[in-house]
């Protein structure tokens, strides 16, 4: 996986976090879409109006929410978590069944009738997105399918249809055009950077922020992609299986023919003198 | 809206007070946006830091119920600073009007107070006239009775200093939001002024919005695309219910409800339609009495004759203010035998839920129409009652939801836009439609066979909607535009007009007061015509000016006018003052109009037969000053009914008149700091439609207050602790939200806290909680509209649920 793939035309979101005012449209229309049960819950878990506490088998998107001061005027800021459909998907490089699998139009789709529950995919994204289905008998993991179901058919993912007017969905190099030109034109407003352009070598899903990303809690992900930090020595197992394995069966086959070969002649011996004795 | 929601890409300042369009319009928040994109500011004033707050370039916090210390502020910054746009104040607006000597204001009164009966005279604020009859004008506004002059007396109190003490607004702020909204009052330049329930839930809301108004006449922004006054409408067709007459004062199409005094058709028209000695005055209330008269039409049908006064007899009039406090007061007292409730659950939404709760309790029958049980339907089995003590019997009607039925919603823009039913409704739940049509049919039977008081005004009614199951909505739509009850032949202009019986009205101004023309809604005609629903069309193609008017996106009133008074976006030529946004420009060679439907088709004032822009006053300009406004003609900062501070404008505490009982007076030292109360994206209105949706209730599953670090860390309060809020009317708990986009007042030398809250909670549904309005006022009414002062209130907070 070391030759650079082209993802210029891969479905990406842009999510501008300049217009987005918090409203959670995007976590109901995904709940509805994919039918997922509402999460019981008290009051509210974190800053401002953040439910439920976590992503989870039953919360695949949610906003997060930043209640504080920033250099004595009040920030109030809301930001959309969800799985990054990585161009190069760590989940994807590390289950030993193949359950996951980044699809030609974007999206990093997961098939659960391959998964094993192992739950490798979770020690293995970086940005802590798949997750573990607890209460149920037979578990699984689950993660956002970038509404792969409506993107087949010619729509537009359930949050971006639901959001007024923060989510943008195109292919990666307008979505990085569109990022780019919006820096350019008000670099009063934003941050002077998309996230996800570089993270773990480059997402399907592309931020603009007026504050700093760290500072709103994003994570800080390495440019590389992960998969490349195993690559190099994964990418040796079928060579050194097949000259390792396959040296050392010559080698066996090579001792074993010495005592085969020695053998036969015994056997033969014991034959042809065998006759000679009457 | 005098504009409408996708006007708002067009502006170039945004000042949103009273409002909260990020949390309760978020989908219309995106032209907003738009407008930010292209340059615009977003200014928001509230006493918290919302989301709206968040997304806005400039925020200025105030102290609840002083906005007209805020708007005077912004007054009287325009005015010294000559910001304002002179062609337009000295032409459009009555700057230039001389008032009679008989007007003043002396130390927080106007002139004539009748202590007795606790009014105005408001004779005393007329025009000063001349022989014929019209207002005398001095068109150079220096003359001090000029309209001008005693407005800027009038604001020369509200200086920066004065105003930032009485709403604790950090003086910086104030003058920020000072230059950039007032910046607007350039020719071009559009600054919008987009309000709610902050501005109109006070004893001076209606004077509030009078403020909004002046500032907005001030800065020549009525008219003008990206400018107006512009509400945001709360329910989803709570403009539509405005429209066709559900308040207890207004007729459809906003005609006043008679009054007893209004004897005949004759003395009603005379004393709602005047005349006009202004000939520049298109007067356009002066046809009123052809759209009373096609009213009555559409009501009493053939029984409507001239010789009876087409039935106007048989309209109630009304003898009091029947609005919606007197009425549960009324219940409350047990003078009030039966309430239906529609949609509607008084136990949540109005102010003091303790006694609309008991006193439901009074009735003899209630009957409610929702789609889930609400706190008002079971209010006989609300915690703490004993249901075998209640002898009220209780009637529930399953309504079905808009996605069940057919029929038009008017936004806040007036935009009609016709829906069709996605699914049926769920077992026997109606829509309010087939509710009411059989209300009509039984009560008529009734009335037939046992007859009662006045019989004939109800078994008289036309009342004609089909024979299926289910009323045609369509008939409905098209008696509410309106039809030719005959053959006729009406004279436009130059043209010769002829209709059949039975055919739609074409536009409003084709109404008759002969009884030859129906029309259930006046503002409405001109929506169904023969070409069809017009509010049913989707043509989604703006008009080549690219504002945003898209003139065949359903239908607006009146006329499909998407700007209101768009005829003062032009100078006196018709040459629109800002060439970059032309709504409208006359065509001096063709003698029209071109761009939005102008609002009056008459020519720019230059031509013979031009008229001035506002055309629904009898003067047709804009009123800076007032006539008709109980409490004064200009706006006056008194403090709210409730407040922890002293009026520092005038000696005048309150209102002047508004009632306050006897018996009440607040202890500050018992309820020390501000109350206030507002919505959550998440939920809506009183709950009823969000607080059984589990994926809403995950979002928002508890009651809960708002209230600063400062104020939390005085009551030893953490973030998630349980707290009890209290006032006279009662008491409440809920979580404690701290937070720092609260924080405390300085008024006047002592430090005053706040606490805010939302009001979605209530003991029925699947998400409980207490209801905010148990704590809120019935007491202390608007003397203009009645509405209760929700917004600003006195309150005390203790933790852990115990009582202040």
């Amino acid at each position: 996986m070391t030759e650079k793939k082209d993802y210029s035309n891969q479905r990406t979101f842009l999510i501008d976090l300049t217009r987005c005012t918090g409203c959670r449209g995007c976590q109901v229309a995904c709940k509805q879409w994919n039918q997922l049960e509402a999460e019981k819950t008290t009051f509210f878990e974190g800053e401002g109006y953040q439910n439920p506490p976590a992503m989870s088998e039953h919360t695949f998107t949610k906003i997060k929410f930043r209640d504080y001061q920033r250099h004595g005027y009040n920030e109030f800021a809301f930001y959309k978590e969800m799985c990054m459909h990585c161009n190069d998907p760590a989940c994807a490089s590390v289950c030993p069944v193949g359950a996951f699998l980044k699809t030609p139009e974007g999206p990093v789709i997961y098939k659960p009738e391959r998964c094993i529950g192992c739950r490798f995919c979770m020690i293995a994204c970086p940005f802590g997105v798949p997750k573990y289905q607890w209460s149920k008998t037979f578990p699984f993991v689950v993660k956002c399918t970038g509404c792969y179901s409506r993107v087949k058919e010619g729509l537009i993912p359930a949050c971006a249809k639901a959001c007024p007017s923060a989510i943008s969905y195109g292919s990666r190099s307008d979505m990085i055009r569109e990022a780019k030109s919006r820096l350019q034109a008000r670099p009063d407003k934003y941050f002077n950077r998309v996230y996800g352009m570089e993270e773990a070598g480059g997402t399907s899903v592309l931020y603009l922020s007026e504050l700093p990303f760290l500072e709103l809690g994003f994570r800080k992900v390495t440019a590389r992609p992960l998969p490349s930090y195993t690559w190099a020595a994964l990418r040796l197992v079928p060579a050194v299986f097949l000259t390792m394995g396959g040296s050392l069966a010559f080698i066996s086959w090579l001792t074993h023919r010495k005592e085969r070969l020695r053998r036969e002649q015994e056997e033969r011996n014991v034959r042809e003198h065998g006759k000679e004795g009457q | 809206m005098t504009n409408h929601w996708n006007d708002l890409k067009n502006s170039d300042c945004i000042l949103a007070i009273g409002c909260n369009p990020a949390e309760n319009h978020p989908i219309s928040f995106k032209w907003i946006e738009a407008a930010m994109e292209k340059g615009g500011t977003l200014i928001a004033v509230d006493p918290r830091f919302t989301r709206t707050a968040s997304k806005a370039d400039i925020y200025a916090r105030i102290r609840p119920g002083t906005d007209i210390a805020f708007l005077g502020g912004l007054i009287n910054y325009a005015l010294q600073n000559n910001l304002v746009h002179k062609e337009y104040v000295s032409e459009y607006t009555n700057a230039s009007f001389i008032v009679n000597e008989q007007f003043g204001f002396k130390e927080g009164m106007f002139s004539d107070w009748d202590d007795r009966k606790k009014t105005y005279d408001m004779t005393k604020w007329r025009y000063a006239v001349d022989g014929s009859g019209k207002a005398q004008r001095d068109p150079t506004l220096k003359d001090p009775r000029s309209v001008y002059q005693l407005l800027k007396k009038h604001y020369s109190r509200y200086d920066v200093d004065t105003v930032c003490r009485v709403t604790g607004t950090n003086k910086d702020d104030y003058i920020t939001v000072a230059k950039a909204f007032c910046g607007t009052g350039r020719p071009d330049r559009a600054g919008t002024i987009l309000y709610a329930m902050g501005i109109t839930q006070s004893t001076h809301g209606v004077q509030n919005v009078r403020a909004v108004a002046v500032l907005q006449m001030l800065l020549g922004n009525i008219g003008i695309p990206g400018g107006g006054v512009n509400a945001l409408r709360g329910e989803s067709n709570v403009q539509g219910s405005t429209d066709y007459g559900l308040l207890f004062h207004t007729l459809p199409a906003y005609m006043a409800s008679p009054e007893y005094m209004d004897v005949s058709l004759a003395a009603y028209s005379a004393r709602y339609f005047p005349k006009s000695s202004e000939p520049k005055s298109t007067n356009w209330w002066q046809n009123g009495n052809k759209y009373m008269v096609s009213l009555l039409k559409a009501w009493w049908g053939e029984n409507a004759k001239a010789e009876n006064e087409f039935c106007y007899n048989y309209l109630p009039k009304r003898s009091g203010n029947y609005s919606y406090i007197p009425i549960i007061n009324k219940m409350a007292e047990g003078r009030l035998e039966g309430l239906v409730c529609m949609g509607m659950n008084p136990a949540v939404g109005g102010p003091n839920s303790l006694k609309a709760r008991e006193g439901l309790g009074k009735l003899k029958w209630l009957v409610t129409a929702d789609l889930w049980e609400t706190e008002t339907s079971i209010f006989w089995k609300r915690p703490g009652v004993n249901p075998k003590d209640i002898k009220t019997e209780v009637f529930m009607l399953p309504a079905a939801s808009s996605v069940e039925k057919e029929g038009s919603i008017s936004n806040s823009g007036r935009w009609a836009q016709w829906r069709y039913a996605a699914v049926e409704p769920p077992g026997e739940a109606k829509s309010d439609l087939w509710i009411l049509d059989r209300f009509h049919h039984r009560l008529k039977e009734l009335y037939k066979k046992e007859g009662g008081e006045l019989p004939e005004a109800i078994t008289k009614v036309a009342w004609d909607y089909g024979t299926g199951h289910e009323p045609d909505v369509h008939r409905v739509a098209k008696e509410i535009n309106g039809y030719f009850t005959r053959d006729t032949t009406i004279k436009d202009r130059d043209t010769v007009l002829e209709f059949k019986a039975g055919e739609q009205v074409p536009a409003f101004a084709l109404l008759q007061d002969d009884g030859s023309t129906l029309s259930g809604c006046w503002i409405y005609c001109g929506s169904y015509t023969k070409d069809g629903n017009l509010m049913a069309r989707r043509d989604p193609a703006d008009h080549p000016s690219g504002l945003g008017l898209h003139p065949g996106w359903a239908w607006c009133w009146p006329a499909n006018r998407r700007i209101l008074y768009n005829r003062a976006s032009v100078n006196k030529a018709g040459r629109p003052f800002n060439p970059n946004r032309p709504i409208l420009a006359w065509n001096s060679a063709t003698k029209k109009w071109e761009g939005d439907v102008p609002d009056g088709g008459a020519p720019p004032i230059d031509d013979e037969k031009g008229a001035y822009p506002f055309i629904m006053n009898f003067e047709g300009v804009g009123r800076l000053y007032a006539l008709n406004m109980k409490d004064g003609p200009f706006p006056e900062h008194y403090e709210p009914a409730e407040s922890p501070a002293k009026n520092l404008l005038s000696k005048v505490q309150n209102n002047p008149l508004i009632k306050i009982p006897q018996n009440i007076s607040v202890d500050m030292a018992k309820y020390p700091y501000i109350g206030t109360t507002y919505r959550v994206t998440e939920h809506w209105q009183a709950g009823a439609m969000t607080r059984s949706l589990p994926w809403l209730v995950e979002l928002v599953p508890d009651m809960f207050v708002e209230m600063s670090e400062t104020l939390a860390n005085s009551k030893g309060i953490k973030n998630g602790d349980r707290v009890r809020v209290t006032t006279r009317r009662g008491s409440i708990e809920a979580y404690a939200l701290v937070t720092t986009r609260l924080k405390p007042f300085l008024v006047q030398g002592k430090i005053i806290e706040e606490v805010g809250m939302p009001w979605h909670f209530g003991y029925s549904g699947s998400a409980k909680g207490d209801s905010a309005n148990v704590l809120t006022s019935d007491d202390y009414l608007s003397p203009n509209s009645s509405i209760p002062e929700y917004k600003a209130f006195l309150c005390n907070i203790e933790k852990g649920g115990n009582h202040a």
